[in-house]
């Protein structure tokens, strides 16, 4: 894995963009181009990617017309850092997506910041919450589920509503930093359910490294870092 | 027009769906009683008594007689044609697979067997205990005949006792003590035979009738009760807009209010909103607050506000009461939205959460109500409303 790309030289965090359509191919570039720390190095129409190549993969879900989050699964178990892209916004989707072990969901209609920020996020294996995602994670009723604080889901939901930090740390009554952290936290959350992906240690132990949760806070926490690594 | 449209299709989806499964029942009703049930008892007492009457009867007697009859293989060769076209009837009729032409051959084979066993009979043996055949003959049409017209069976019975007749005449054996033997034995083998088709049928007729009187019942209080629905939902959605649309139109035609002024430009967006959402709310679609927000949101996106409309988490089946609530904030502030509006409905293990983030008027506000937490906020610095209404889920056992 590559050492730390938050610290890098422009240009050095490198990405990979697989699409089925051209134009969305291109429409990333431009997205990306505007930020001088991402270099695209690879774009393809196929999930080809010799894992580890890149920093980051960006992958869009449907490729023509197949459903590919099982080779999220394949390029998780062997490192590498994959990005949902999709327009495909279903929760069962989304949470597939994740509990496969892809870093983060973007939805192709949430624009370029939310991209730009989840490539920088993912590339420290730090997590990062798109509106969408948020609204897939407070909604999710299934079994394994985290139990998630009523700070995180609150922060959860109206980020979703409310597309706004702003908004939600002036409602919530606190700074835009904590409700960040409450998102970020109930995210983290989510990578210790579910089967075990070095991504999803890795965003752990980096979480813990940054303070955001403590390993108690994560029950399991040392069997995924082991079982991961 | 388009309410006129909404309205119509509800009522017909609805009507439609009662009438089909009127008639489901009421086929189920007439199959289930009369064709199956009545039916098999009979086939099977009629297969129980056929079957008693040949194997055990006729055996023994054709086995007591067997020295008299000349030959005795004709006599054993019918008893075994016999007891084929017994098996054959039988299996046929349990399986409801007895056709017309099927019946008809089986019992003129069974009565052409009667002619043959008949041969075999001592001289003037056409009425004595040798005489197996004949009323085997007469059950054997009560098996394969019964569910045909009652002529046929009638016929049947009729040539086999001219069978017999004919036998005693040929063999000169006519005279008055057997002739009396005769009647008595035509009164207890036709008649009797003849009788018991004839009350059979006669249940039979009762029995489909009680069914079919039973299915016009049901049929009749499906029709009645969703008469009483739909008149009751007529009747709501006409108080309804008696109270509030009719003010409305009342005042504009009489020119008290103006088209052109903001409040009642508003107050007819809001109206138009609760009258889409009030005709969907009938809808049988399998989320029924997704679709009546939708419907909200259709009004506001024909005045060119974009609208966005999400929903994550599995709604549960929500009364429409609580719906109509969780919609009424809804449709209050996409109704004043000027350009856009983000809805979104999230169901939580906990609740369900209705909100509307959109460039609305910073003063509006739905009327307050006792079953849910409801909040709304005017964001200043983003210039926007923020609405949100919370119904709790009560906690999975």
């Amino acid at each position: 894995m590559v050492g730390n790309p938050m610290a890098a030289q422009p240009g050095s965090l490198s990405v990979a963009v697989v699409d089925d359509h051209p134009v969305v191919i291109e429409g990333i570039q431009a997205w990306l181009s505007q930020e001088p720390r991402i270099s695209v190095r690879h774009t393809g129409e196929a999930v080809e990617v010799q894992p580890g190549a890149v920093d980051v993969l960006i992958l869009d879900l449907n490729l023509h017309g197949r459903l590919v989050v099982d080779d999220i699964g394949t390029l998780a178990a062997a490192g590498q850092r994959v990005i949902a892209f999709s327009q495909f916004t279903e929760q069962r989707v989304v949470l597939e997506s994740l509990e496969a072990g892809a870093c983060e969901f973007v939805a192709k209609n949430e624009g370029r910041a939310h991209l730009v920020n989840a490539v920088l996020a993912a590339a420290g294996d730090r997590p990062y919450v798109t509106p969408t995602a948020a609204g897939v994670l407070v909604g999710d009723r299934g079994a394994s589920r985290p139990r998630l604080s009523s700070q995180e889901r609150t922060a959860l939901l109206w980020w979703f509503q409310s597309m706004s930090k702003a908004s939600v740390a002036r409602r919530m009554g606190v700074s835009v930093h904590t409700v960040d952290i409450y998102i970020r936290r109930a995210r983290v959350k989510y990578a210790q359910v579910g089967r075990t992906a070095p991504t999803k240690a890795d965003m752990l132990a980096r979480a813990i490294e940054d303070g955001l949760v403590t390993p108690d806070d994560i029950t399991g926490y040392e069997s995924a870092a082991f079982t991961g690594n | 027009m388009t309410a006129d449209a909404a309205e119509n299709s509800t009522e017909n989806s609805t009507e439609n769906s009662t009438e089909n499964s009127t008639e489901d029942v009421t086929e189920d009703v007439a199959e289930g009683v009369v064709a199956t049930r009545f039916g098999k008892v009979v086939d099977l007492g009629l297969v129980a008594i056929v079957g008693v009457w040949h194997l055990g009867l006729d055996s023994m007697r054709v086995l007591k007689s067997w020295p008299v009859y000349e030959p005795p293989a004709v006599a054993a060769g019918a008893w075994l044609a016999l007891t084929l076209i017994q098996t054959v009837g039988s299996v046929l009729l349990l399986r409801s697979a007895l056709g017309a032409r099927t019946a008809r051959i089986l019992a003129g084979a069974a009565l052409v067997t009667g002619v043959v066993a008949a041969t075999a009979y001592p001289p003037g043996g056409a009425i004595s205990d040798a005489s197996w055949a004949w009323n085997t003959v007469g059950w054997f049409g009560m098996l394969l005949l019964m569910r045909r017209p009652l002529w046929e069976l009638i016929t049947l019975l009729g040539a086999n006792t001219a069978v017999t007749v004919g036998f005693l005449a040929a063999d000169g054996a006519l005279d008055h003590v057997t002739l009396s033997r005769l009647l008595a034995s035509v009164y207890v083998t036709a008649g009797i035979q003849l009788t018991f088709a004839y009350l059979v049928r006669q249940l039979d007729d009762g029995a489909r009738e009680a069914t079919e009187i039973a299915a016009a019942q049901a049929e009749h209080l499906a029709r009645a009760t969703a008469d009483e629905t739909v008149h009751t939902e007529r009747r709501r959605r006409y108080a309804y807009l008696r109270i509030r649309v009719e003010p409305l139109l009342r005042g504009l035609a009489e020119s008290r209010l103006d088209p052109s002024d903001t409040v009642v430009r508003r107050r007819a967006a809001v109206e138009a909103a609760r009258l889409r959402r009030l005709f969907v709310e009938t809808d049988d679609t399998p989320h029924p607050l997704l679709h009546e927000l939708r419907a909200c949101a259709d009004v506001a996106e024909r005045r060119g506000v974009r609208v966005t409309l999400l929903s994550y988490g599995e709604l549960p089946d929500l009364p429409p009461a609580v719906r109509r609530e969780l919609a009424e904030g809804t449709l209050l502030v996409l109704a004043t939205a000027v350009t856009r509006a983000r809805l979104t409905v999230v169901t939580t293990p906990e609740e369900v959460a209705v909100s509307v983030v959109a460039d609305a008027a910073a003063g509006t506000r739905g009327e307050p109500t006792g079953l849910l937490t409801t909040s709304s906020t005017y964001d200043q610095e983003e210039e926007q409303l923020w609405w949100e209404t919370r119904w709790p889920l009560s906690p999975a056992p």
